[in-house]
């Protein structure tokens, strides 16, 4: 999923990022549908957890999660975590990826 | 534990020929990669990290503190060489890919406190690219 935010800095500055996020879920695959998660749902939580809360807006004027801590990539890819983790059924998030330019990603693994 | 992955680039020449083998074997082992005149590639090379986030700046290492590194001990050395002849660590050490990637690995690894390098992934064509996550053999 690809989104944009920004996000004022210590110094007053605000920049931004074309965000890309990755999100890896892992689990036994259901011998009914002989999926592990329907990716439709995988996609109706990002949209509702992240791109909902995230994209067009300013991560630290607009969200409640880094008032009290830095909007790096770090971060934000541990709040993304935590949100999808609550979102998504138990136990089946597994990584997510975030990477706030091309050349570089945060990853947090479960 | 968060990881941080950057990738990096620079471009360089090689060999790949032991000066201690005939040319007949050389050219049995590495192919068309054993012509003396040299090839080059454009390669990548990804550094993974991993630490803890410092409640303060909300990284795992200071602003700058990973590209100023590889640049410094790793794109300075390799970029813009032949690296059988420019580079001291390949003067008897075929510069596979295998090897750049270990040879990496050696320069940065300890260098990255207060976090620690996990992996180095070098991608020397679109199609091949080799990880190495240190402890000796590739």
């Amino acid at each position: 999923m690809d989104f944009s935010a920004s996000h004022r800095g210590a110094d007053g500055k605000v920049t931004g990022h074309n965000y890309e996020l990755e999100v890896t879920i892992s689990g036994p695959v259901s011998p009914e549908t002989g999926m592990v998660l329907d990716l439709k749902e995988l996609k109706d939580v990002m949209e509702r957890e992240v791109e909902a809360r995230f994209d067009h807006r300013s991560l630290t004027d607009d969200t409640p999660w880094f008032k009290d801590r830095p909007a790096t990539p770090e971060n934000f890819a541990a709040v993304i975590f935590e949100l999808l983790e609550k979102a998504l059924p138990a136990g089946t998030l597994y990584r997510v990826r975030l990477h706030p330019t091309p050349d570089v990603y945060v990853e947090v693994t479960r | 534990m968060i990881r941080i992955v950057q990738r990096f680039a620079f471009s360089a020449a090689h060999v790949l020929a032991r000066g201690d083998w005939p040319a007949e074997r050389n050219r049995a082992v590495y192919g068309k990669c054993a012509n003396p005149a040299g090839h080059g590639h454009n390669y990548g090379v990804e550094v993974a990290v991993e630490g803890e986030v410092d409640a303060g700046s909300g990284r795992i290492l200071p602003e700058g503190r990973l590209e100023e590194l590889v640049r410094t001990r790793v794109l300075d050395e390799l970029d813009q060489t032949l690296l059988n002849r420019d580079v001291p660590a390949f003067a008897s050490t075929v510069p596979t890919a295998e090897n750049i990637a270990r040879h990496i690995w050696d320069t940065l690894d300890g260098h990255l406190a207060p976090a620690r390098l996990v992996a180095i992934r070098l991608v020397e064509t679109r199609n091949n690219s080799v990880e190495y996550a240190g402890g000796g053999a590739v």
